[in-house]
């Protein structure tokens, strides 16, 4: 239970030491300080710290998917479940400016095997965007990685703010990251319609 | 062709500028195998004076730390990125065969690369701001070709200014998947791909899906 604890405060440590130095100049110093346990029991919970900073994205995007996967679930047309799901991505990562910079930018600091992990975490979102193939008309001959190509505009754009430190504007981004969610399945015209529609 | 560089074999007859050089292009060389294979942050300046069989002198003589280094081989592929690039363009050329000769010339440049392309798309965009920055240059010269497709409008359409950024986001991420998945050789296949989702917000999805399937016609295939 006390392990349970001190491995908690450790994923926590990882995220703030990680937002604030980034990841390559965080130490285990850092973190065992951050956290308040020794570097013995550091060594009985992680191997080291990419296995730290693995273990603290691993439950944040456990969070977030967890979170999206649910607006989505709720919503009718599938449209609606995109922007209800998006909605409630911006949302909790609006929340969690520095889970959100591990979760979606850092990570790319931490390594070929972090980065790998990114891209399997991403793929998990295939299933929602996939449905765009279904609800758009003719949406089967569309280009076979389309869904991948959609995740990767709305994890850039959402990307894009992070950098720029505009992680509390998230929510107002709704609308762009509908639009690019949108817009490969059904065009423009209808993309921008969905967008203004579904606010309603 | 940096990559496959080797030591000329006279190289006693060489003067010393030319000789500097090539040590120069090794090490950036070996600089952008290392960060493929280990990343940027575990790279060590040891790994890129075994790499490119220098010594650390000559290192020290060249480039003053380690991010030194990287920001040079970052140079030279932004280089080379912005001159395959300037290569297919032109004015007169239509918007849509323009985005399709950039993309496709960019696609070979990363497969004939598969190491500096890795440094490029995924270790230099996580590895410090100057590294970033000459990444998010090169981005923006791309996105500004992109936006070029607003100025004809196939209809009256409110594409949110964000959309060129979004399709670029779009492209590079299935390119990087595909460096991280070991298909970098393989990269010229996206070509239809990615001529859909650049061009999708501006064209609408019948002219995208038209000019995705004339790039089809013009990709390699290398099978499975």
């Amino acid at each position: 239970m006390i392990l349970r604890s001190q491995r908690e405060r450790l994923l926590d440590a990882a995220v703030r030491v990680g937002a604030t130095k980034g990841y390559g100049a965080m130490t285990l110093t850092d973190l065992t300080r951050e956290a308040s346990v020794s570097r013995t029991t550091f060594y009985e919970l992680f191997k080291g710290k990419e296995d730290c900073f693995l273990a603290a994205y691993d439950r944040a995007t456990e969070a977030l998917l967890r979170r999206v996967t649910a607006a989505f679930d709720a919503g009718d047309s599938w449209p609606r479940r995109a922007r209800a799901g998006l909605a409630a991505l911006l949302e909790a990562l609006a929340e969690d400016p520095d889970m959100a910079r591990m979760a979606l930018v850092d990570f790319g600091a931490a390594g070929p095997t972090a980065q790998r992990r990114h891209r399997a975490t991403l793929q998990r979102l295939t299933p929602l965007f996939d449905e765009g193939r279904d609800y758009a008309p003719g949406g089967r001959s569309l280009p076979a990685n389309t869904s991948r190509m959609a995740i990767g505009a709305v994890a850039g754009l959402i990307g894009d703010a992070l950098i720029e430190e505009r992680a509390g504007d998230l929510p107002n981004l709704l609308s762009d990251v509908l639009f690019a969610t949108l817009v490969p399945y059904i065009g423009p015209a209808a993309a921008a319609r969905e967008v203004r529609e579904t606010s309603r | 062709m940096i990559e496959e560089e080797r030591l000329p074999a006279d190289i006693e007859q060489l003067s010393e500028p030319l000789v500097e050089h090539s040590q120069r292009e090794r090490m950036l060389n070996a600089m952008a195998r290392s960060c493929s294979t280990k990343g940027y942050g575990a790279t060590t300046i040891a790994d890129v004076c075994a790499g490119a069989r220098v010594s650390r002198a000559t290192f020290y003589d060249l480039f003053k730390d380690k991010e030194d280094c990287f920001h040079a081989a970052m140079e030279l592929s932004l280089a080379d990125a912005m001159g395959r690039i300037v290569a297919v363009y032109s004015p007169d050329k239509p918007w849509a065969t323009m985005v399709r000769d950039a993309a496709a010339a960019f696609l070979e440049l990363l497969a004939g690369r598969p190491a500096f392309a890795r440094m490029a798309l995924v270790e230099a965009p996580a590895s410090g701001e100057r590294a970033f920055e000459l990444y998010a240059s090169g981005k923006r010269v791309l996105q500004s070709l992109l936006e070029r497709g607003r100025d004809d409008p196939v209809e009256e359409i409110a594409i949110p200014s964000s959309a060129g950024r979004a399709a670029l986001s779009a492209a590079e991420s299935l390119i990087v998947g595909q460096i991280l998945a070991g298909n970098t050789a393989r990269l010229p296949e996206l070509l239809p791909d990615i001529v859909y989702i650049t061009t999708v917000p501006y064209l609408g999805r019948e002219e995208a899906l038209r000019q995705s399937r004339e790039a089809e016609k013009a990709t390699p295939r290398m099978g499975g």
